[in-house]
């Protein structure tokens, strides 16, 4: 099981090895100008002090140089001081936002997890809970509504589904608003009586024991969720069922029933540990593409996370801002990997011990 | 006695009557156990060969309550053991019957063992909810029946994952759980149809030494007649969902009087040419279970069929103690020679 661990943790760096690389490749179709956002504010409208720029940070030097500089960063000859640099956590200057990219992300992404971690409960508590209630009364009852609940879930594109909500819930009969509190919420947040813990205001909140602006948070927060949520419930649920019902069909489940084992003993001892295997890998995909899914869900309900600025600068060809997500999206995405690849071997013998 | 689940007074262990399974699929209802009765004694060794699709496993299934329903149902009939129908009792009073009176070990030794859980809680599973015992006993008895079956140092592969042991080690650990709770009935079903040749013999010889030593009753489920030759008292021939022989294993050898038997002794080489995987050489295919003939379900691959055979089932009828047919022409079928 170590030995496990330690070789897939050997795979992590070269894993964001690619990842920078690829990131780093579609930087280049970017001219040497527009690059030179990574390490300046303004980019300089006079062309001597633009070629000025361009040598000073080597835009113009070979590539490999320049992926090394985009790594570490340049130091300034005159000042000493390093500028860029994505391994010190500078991802250059965000345009649209109008500061530096990683003071967005700071500043955006609690909201965002607020909103992934909200989905992520019910999509993986609900969708598996359903999904093995399907299977285990398949062709009952039970079993035709969780499906067809799937079906509908897995069949509206996410921003037809937010829209619609936002229609019937919002616009008709005025239940849940838009945005992230309301302004007298926030009036109190910004307030120095407020401890701000986490920046996630519903936490925050619980632990202000401000019970009113936790529930305004999540009256704000319940339309984004579930237009998030829904998607990728369904495909869990439809992933579990299918697994499951597979699984329940193995002859070892057989030998479990021929024990003389109680059904509940047979399904949860027996069949979950080896039904859920196909559902841990898609937990990984869905917090990726969960964390995808918040571009167009914040757009929509105008929630100020880190997908709706991704949105705001993909839409101003704010490229800088938008490689800076993709670049979290992927650091995400590795992470998620390797945790899958560790709880995989947690259940399943056959790869721990090989 | 009050009772009402007692359905007899028999003196044998189990008695099969009448036994029917249907399964409704689409295109129709399947008939894959049709009828079936017999007796098991204590510490007898029964044979049941036929065909694969013949309705072998869905009756051992049946017995043991674990057809999947739907689309299986069990029609009609009665399985009687120790007096109690099985058939009539709660869900409750059956698993208290299974892996504890009659067990069962199962055609596949790399598909029947659960992969994520050791070989040792699997079988120790078993312990701790029939006999009683706690962890550490449990974990001590299974190392007693891991070296009962013969798995070598037992004390470690205990603990092993089922992918750790070898095709013929699980089968013997797999026999291990099934006689864990000494159950008066074990049910082999073609146990060692998936493994080689070699290891097919030591597991036949294996279960025929512990019937000698633990004398629990067995029946032995195979497409094979030559694998019950040496370990079965008695034979039925299944084919169709009906028995259509029945006899003591000596009599259904010398004098055979159904030709599907015939058919089945027929194509089992000689000793010396035996392989893994023979298949048999009676003409035709085996039945469609959903088209069957009016008459005898063999009708249509018999040398011996006469009108009446397409139009009339025959029943099993006596042709000497103990040896039943169900052929209308028994007395003209011989033995190949
Ligand atoms: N789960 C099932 N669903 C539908 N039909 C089944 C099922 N299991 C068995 N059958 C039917 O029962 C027949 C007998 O099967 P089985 O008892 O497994 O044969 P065998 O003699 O090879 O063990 C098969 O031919 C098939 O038509
Ligand atoms: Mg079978």
């Amino acid at each position: 099981m170590v030995n496990y661990i330690i070789r897939r943790l050997l795979m992590v760096p070269l894993l964001l090895f690619g990842v920078t690389v690829l990131i780093f490749l579609m930087l280049q179709f970017l001219s040497p100008v527009e690059r030179s956002a990574l390490y300046v504010r303004d980019i300089p409208k006079n062309e001597r002090v633009l070629e000025g720029v361009i040598r000073k940070y080597g835009l113009d030097k070979p590539m490999y140089v320049q992926y090394w500089n985009w790594l570490v960063g340049i130091k300034d000859q005159s000042t000493g001081k390093i500028e860029g640099g994505i391994l010190r956590g500078d991802f250059g200057y965000s345009r649209t936002a109008s500061q530096p990219v990683v003071d967005m992300i700071k500043h955006r992404f609690p909201a965002t997890i607020e909103l992934a971690l909200l989905a992520v409960v019910p999509v993986l508590f609900g969708g598996v809970f359903l999904g093995v209630l399907g299977a285990v009364n398949h062709n009952k009852f039970i079993d035709h509504f969780v499906r067809i609940f799937a079906i509908v879930g897995w069949s509206f594109p996410d921003f037809v589904f937010g829209l619609l909500l936002l229609m019937i819930f919002y616009a008709t009969l005025g239940w849940f608003p838009p945005g992230r509190v309301s302004d007298w919420a926030n009036q109190v947040i910004q307030s120095g009586q407020f401890h701000s813990y986490t920046h996630m205001i519903t936490l925050d909140a619980l632990l202000n024991l401000r019970f009113d602006i936790f529930w305004d948070a999540l009256r704000h927060l319940i339309l984004p969720v579930i237009t998030l949520a829904y998607l990728w419930w369904a495909l869990t649920l439809r992933v579990t069922r299918s697994s499951m019902l597979e699984t329940l069909r193995q002859d070892y489940i057989t030998t479990a029933r021929s024990k003389g084992l109680a059904e509940k003993v047979v399904i949860m001892r027996h069949a979950l540990p080896n039904g859920l295997m196909p559902v841990v890998t898609l937990a990984g995909g869905t917090i990726v593409g969960l964390l995808s899914g918040v571009v167009i869900v914040e757009t929509v309900y105008n929630y100020p996370g880190v997908g709706s600025a991704a949105a705001n600068a993909a839409v101003s060809l704010d490229v800088i801002t938008v490689l800076a997500f993709v670049l979290l999206n992927g650091f995400i995405l590795v992470m998620m990997n390797l945790l899958v690849d560790i709880l995989y071997a947690y259940i399943d013998p056959r790869v721990r011990l090989d | 006695m009050e009772d009402s689940k007692v359905v007899s007074t028999s003196e044998h262990l189990l008695e099969v009557k009448d036994l029917t399974t249907r399964f409704d699929i689409e295109g129709g209802q399947v008939y894959a156990v049709n009828g079936v009765s017999y007796t098991l004694d204590e510490g007898e060794a029964l044979g049941v060969v036929g065909e694969s699709g013949c309705g072998k496993s869905v009756h051992a299934l049946s017995i043991m309550r674990l057809i999947p329903i739907p689309p299986g149902r069990i029609e009609k009939g009665e399985v009687s053991f120790k007096g109690r129908d099985l058939l009539k009792l709660s869900d409750d009073e059956m698993r208290q019957i299974r892996g504890k009176d009659i067990s069962m070990i199962f055609q596949d030794p790399m598909t029947s063992w659960n992969p994520v859980l050791t070989i040792g809680f699997q079988i120790m599973e078993a312990l701790q909810l029939h006999m009683g015992m706690d962890k550490v006993a449990a974990h001590a008895r299974a190392i007693e029946l891991l070296e009962l079956v013969g798995v070598p140092e037992p004390s470690l592969r205990v603990d092993d994952y089922p992918h750790q042991f070898s095709g013929g080690m699980r089968q013997r650990a797999m026999i291990a759980l099934a006689l864990a709770c000494n159950p008066s009935v074990l049910i082999a079903d073609e146990p060692t149809t998936a493994l080689d040749v070699t290891i097919q013999a030591q597991i036949v010889d294996l279960v025929k030494r512990l019937q000698q030593k633990l004398g629990m009753a067995v029946i032995w489920i195979t497409h094979d007649l030559g694998v019950v030759a040496g370990l079965a008292d008695r034979v039925n021939v299944m084919y169709a969902g009906r028995i259509v022989e029945t006899g003591p294993i000596t009599e259904i050898y010398k004098n055979p009087r159904h030709p599907y038997t015939v058919g089945l002794l027929g194509s089992l080489p000689s000793i010396g040419e035996r392989t893994g995987e023979r298949l048999f050489s009676i003409p035709g295919e085996p039945p469609d279970l959903i088209g069957l003939p009016k008459g005898c379900a063999f009708a249509p691959r018999c040398n011996y069929r006469t009108e009446r055979c397409w139009n009339e089932t025959p029943e099993l009828e006596e042709v000497s103690p103990g040896h039943y047919a169900a052929c209308w022409e028994k007395d003209k079928v011989r033995k190949m020679q």
